[in-house]
């Protein structure tokens, strides 16, 4: 079930666009690597899921599996983390160098 | 594919009109309907099909008043709603409801850590809190305690894993145990404080659990009679000292001198911790993936789990516990009496510095979990197989050699006719022993999603008819365990339910309870 990415873009000016998930996290995080810290690398940095830095992954693939799961991989809600949180995510995980083997 | 599911009974106008109401409490953005916007609450572990299982939409509230006013709604439109906290719930259905259409209740955002008592050692919480938020919390202001966490740890929450009646493996193991006041919003709006709670401007809610009359927080657990939207509970101090350990035994017929060396020791406080006896298949699946081991037609036989576990530095089971103290005379005394009794029951003992880097490497999960640290190394294990599959069977043994003997033997007879492994923990409470089995299947397989589900219903027909029943269940089955329990039970959770909750819009299937 794709998620429509090109909304989460504009996310920032959603409000009158219906039908997209919009919904906010409750201000918890402090960027993506706070995110990423607290959720993301205790299976990432673990091998327990497969390393996400250093892949140059795509922010838009990011927002899908972390919104739809994947496996053993649970999904993560609008309620944990909001679509313009992810996007950053996403982003910063484009971004980050790789972490080295766990 | 339709690109809505309804809740049922509701049209698509009466339901457009009330996610319009809802949309007037909590804003646009927090009510979320349709299948792309809900696709996160359908990803589920279990053996049975998504849609079966699909939510109509979701509702996030932060406040309470919210979620008065959004029950008001429900109960004008008939919309059932299905409450999560953290929502994570592994192998026991995630965050999807236990039956297609209701709308699911999501309470991730109310995450105040409302209080923290640093004398007492009691916190009170919304159910949005997670376990990693509770440690950084306590962190940052030095308070010398520790919190106790079931497997998936920092990523979900104490008001979740307390309310499904979970367990940790620290001495404040069992959750609901160490829980002390809840606030519910009951169907018709009322708000509800437990126990101390109910007296105006009482201190001692979150320190006394009884309260005066009868004491209902437990019908707040693995029900569907109220919204859970405050918890308190106990927090343990820091000991200065703690001391893990592993004991080891070579034959799987000794599982019942490992129970049988243990109970005493546990009901006398000397084991104050849960300690977990795992078959060595539990460490064997996180550290490898399953046709790397074994590629033929059935459950991997035992030669080549005693030739894995032999690789690991594992024996065919497996004891991790802990004793903690306050000075190295009183931890002293404690580890003498420990050190003679599993010597004597024939276990080879091991402190972490005897362990062979690899078994050391994998000592490190229960030595964390054991004190509350947060890992989730565990879920590894769900690449064994590969395919998101997972089932926790759980069903409570006393606390007898014989009795976890019989249990073994049944379960992986069970598990091996449907061409599954037995990969178990037990968990050891005070008096009984938690038998957790994860029924690990490849998801992606239609055929044998199916024959999971089949076994997942012979094991708990054939454990009721010994004489066993499950401590929790997964969304699927809850009917079928709940039968289990006798005709008595589900009357009177009926009863109860008809009368708090008469138009049932709380999560109907709960625990096998419907008005």
């Amino acid at each position: 079930m794709p998620l429509r990415q090109s909304l989460l873009v504009a996310v920032t000016v959603a409000c009158a666009v219906a039908g997209q998930a919009r919904a906010q996290s409750a201000g918890q995080w402090h960027g993506p690597e706070d995110t990423y810290e607290k959720i993301c690398r205790y299976c990432h940095d673990t091998g327990v899921g497969p390393a996400l830095k250093g892949r140059r992954l795509q922010p838009a693939y990011i927002t899908t599996t972390v919104r739809a799961g994947r496996n053993g991989m649970p999904a993560f809600r609008p309620s944990e983390i909001s679509n313009s949180e992810l996007l950053a995510l996403g982003q910063w995980l484009e971004r980050a160098a790789s972490a080295g083997k766990p | 594919m339709v690109d809505q599911v309804l809740p049922e009974g509701v049209t698509a106008a009466q339901f457009e009109q009330a996610l319009q109401e809802f949309r007037r409490i909590l804003g646009r953005e927090f009510v979320l309907a349709g299948l792309d916007e809900t696709v996160s609450y359908r990803k589920v572990m279990i053996a049975v099909p998504e849609m079966d299982m699909a939510p109509s939409g979701a509702l996030l509230p932060q406040t309470v008043e919210q979620i008065q006013s959004i029950l008001k709604v429900c109960n004008q439109y008939r919309i059932a709603v299905w409450t999560i906290s953290t929502g994570k719930n592994f192998g026991y259905g995630s965050a999807a409801p236990a039956t297609r259409g209701q709308m699911v209740l999501d309470l991730r955002r109310m995450n105040k850590i409302i209080e923290v008592d640093p004398v007492l050692g009691t916190a009170l919480v919304e159910p949005g809190v997670t376990y990693r938020q509770l440690r950084d919390y306590l962190d940052e202001r030095g308070y010398k305690f520790w919190i106790d966490v079931p497997s998936p740890s920092a990523i979900v929450g104490p008001v979740g894993n307390t309310l499904e009646r979970g367990v940790g493996y620290t001495p404040y193991g069992d959750h609901f145990m160490m829980s002390c006041g809840m606030e519910v919003v009951l169907a018709d709006g009322q708000v509800l404080r437990t126990g101390m709670g109910g007296v105006s401007g009482s201190g001692s809610w979150q320190c006394f659990k009884w309260g005066y009359g009868p004491y209902l927080d437990g019908i707040f657990t693995q029900s569907n009679f109220g919204v859970v939207t405050k918890l308190g509970f106990w927090l343990m101090p820091a000991p200065p000292l703690f001391k893990p350990f592993a004991v080891r035994y070579a034959n799987t017929s000794d599982l019942s001198r490992i129970v049988e060396t243990l109970r005493p020791l546990r009901i006398a406080g000397l084991v104050p911790g849960g300690g977990i006896i795992q078959s060595p298949l539990y460490e064997i699946a996180m550290s490898n993936r399953r046709h790397d081991i074994y590629d033929g037609p059935g459950a991997i036989p035992a030669d080549i789990i005693a030739r894995e576990a032999k690789k690991l530095g594992l024996s065919m089971w497996n004891l991790y516990a802990g004793i903690y103290g306050g000075t190295e005379e009183q931890l002293t005394a404690n580890w003498n009496i420990l050190h003679a009794a599993f010597k004597a029951s024939g276990g080879i003992i091991e402190l972490e510095e005897d362990m062979s880097p690899v078994a050391r490497k994998l000592f490190q999960r229960p030595k964390e979990l054991m004190r509350g640290g947060l890992t989730l190394e565990e879920f590894s294990m769900y690449n064994f197989r590969g395919g998101g599959g997972s089932m926790w069977f759980a069903p409570v043994a006393p606390a007898k050699g014989e009795e976890a003997t019989r249990q073994t033997a049944m379960a992986s007879e069970i598990l091996h006719k449907y061409s599954f492994d037995y990969v178990c923990g037990w968990v050891v409470g005070w008096r009984e022993l938690h038998h957790i089995i994860d029924l690990l299947f490849d998801r992606s397989d239609p055929q044998e999603m199916q024959r999971a589900y089949q076994c997942f219903d012979e094991l708990v027909t054939t454990f009721a008819k010994a004489g066993y029943g499950i401590y929790r269940t997964n969304t699927a089955f809850m009917n079928k365990v709940a039968e289990t329990f006798g005709p008595a039970q589900r009357d009177i959770n009926r009863r109860i339910k008809r009368a708090l909750d008469p138009n049932g819009i709380l999560a109907p299937g709960k625990s096998g309870i419907h008005i």
